[in-house]
C-alpha cells in the first residue's frame, strides 16, 4: 500500500477510479458535483467587490457565480495540499518556473515567454469555463456522468480548438 | 467544520489523484490534444465512468437524490468550450 503510494506515476486507470471515489462521495454526502474552475470565479468576484465593486455588480456575480469563500474554494485549497503529498511522497517535487522536459525542448527555458503563455492561456481558459458553465471537472465529467448534453458539447468543443491549437504551437517544431 | 474539512478532503483526494496520473505536468495535458499521450482521455473517462456507475447505484437503491445536472445550453457550451480549448492547450493545466 505504501509503495503504491509512493509510486511516481499510476495508471491513468487506477488515478481515474480514485477521482471517480471522490465525485461518488461529494455528490453522495454534499450533493454537489465538484469543480475546479469554479473556486477561482468565487475568489475573482471576491477581489472585484473589494478593488472595484462596480465590476461585481453583474448578472453573472449575482446570480451565476456569486463571490464567496464557497465550496469550491475549499476544494481548490485541498486540490494544492494533495497534489503537494502526492509529489512529495513519490520525490516528484520540484519548484521550477518553466517546465521540463517537452516546453524546454521546443520553446526554449524563457521564464517571461513561459509565463506570458501561462497567464493568458489561464485567462481564456477560465473566460470559457465561465461561458460554458464548468470546466473539464465540473462540466466535462460532472455533467457527463449524467450524460448531460451540455458535458458532451463542451468536451467535442475543447478538442475542436485545443488541437489545432497545440498544432500550431508545435508546426514544425517538434 | 465539517463544511470545511469536507470539501478540503475531497480536495485532497482530488489533487493526489491529478498529481498520480501525471496530469500536473505541462506535456500530459498537451500531448492530448497532440495525440501522442492520451492519459488526459483515459483519466477523464475511467472518472466518468467510475461515477457513474456510483452515483446511479446509489441512487437506484434510494439512498442519495441526484444534484442539480449542468444545464445545456447550446451557443454557451460550444462557444465557452472553444475558448477553453485555446486556454488549455496553450497553457497547458
Amino acid at each position: 500500500m505504501l509503495s503504491l503510494l509512493k509510486q511516481k506515476e499510476w495508471s491513468p486507470y487506477l488515478a481515474g477510479t480514485l477521482l471517480g471515489i471522490v465525485y461518488i462521495v461529494s455528490i453522495a454526502v454534499a450533493g454537489i458535483i465538484p469543480g475546479a474552475s469554479g473556486a477561482f470565479e468565487n475568489i475573482g468576484g471576491l477581489l472585484a467587490q473589494a478593488i472595484y465593486p462596480a465590476l461585481a455588480n453583474n448578472t453573472y456575480f449575482k446570480f451565476v457565480m456569486p463571490p464567496g469563500i464557497t465550496f469550491a474554494v475549499f476544494i481548490f485549497l485541498g486540490i494544492i495540499v494533495g497534489a503537494f503529498v502526492s509529489a512529495k511522497l513519490s520525490g516528484d517535487f520540484k519548484l521550477s518556473s518553466v517546465p521540463d522536459p517537452q516546453w524546454r525542448r521546443v520553446f526554449g527555458t524563457s521564464v517571461w515567454k513561459r509565463w506570458l503563455v501561462v497567464f493568458l492561456g489561464g485567462i481564456v481558459l477560465e473566460f470559457g469555463a465561465g461561458i460554458a458553465g464548468g470546466c473539464t471537472s465540473g462540466l466535462a465529467i460532472g455533467g457527463g456522468l449524467f450524460l448531460a448534453p451540455s458535458a458532451f458539447i463542451f468536451i467535442a468543443a475543447m478538442f475542436i480548438s485545443g488541437i489545432p491549437t497545440a498544432m500550431l504551437m508545435y508546426w514544425r517544431k517538434y | 467544520m465539517g463544511d470545511i474539512l469536507f470539501p478540503l478532503v475531497l480536495g485532497f483526494g482530488f489533487g493526489f489523484a491529478l498529481q498520480k496520473a501525471g496530469l500536473s505536468k505541462y506535456n500530459k495535458i498537451v500531448n492530448v490534444f497532440r495525440f501522442t499521450d492520451l492519459a488526459v482521455l483515459k483519466f477523464m473517462m475511467t472518472t466518468l465512468a467510475v461515477a457513474m456507475v456510483g452515483v446511479f447505484a446509489l441512487n437506484t437503491l434510494g439512498w442519495i437524490a441526484l444534484p442539480a445536472i449542468p444545464s445545456t445550453y447550446l451557443v454557451g457550451n460550444l462557444v465557452g468550450g472553444l475558448i477553453f480549448g485555446v486556454g488549455m492547450a496553450g497553457a497547458g493545466f
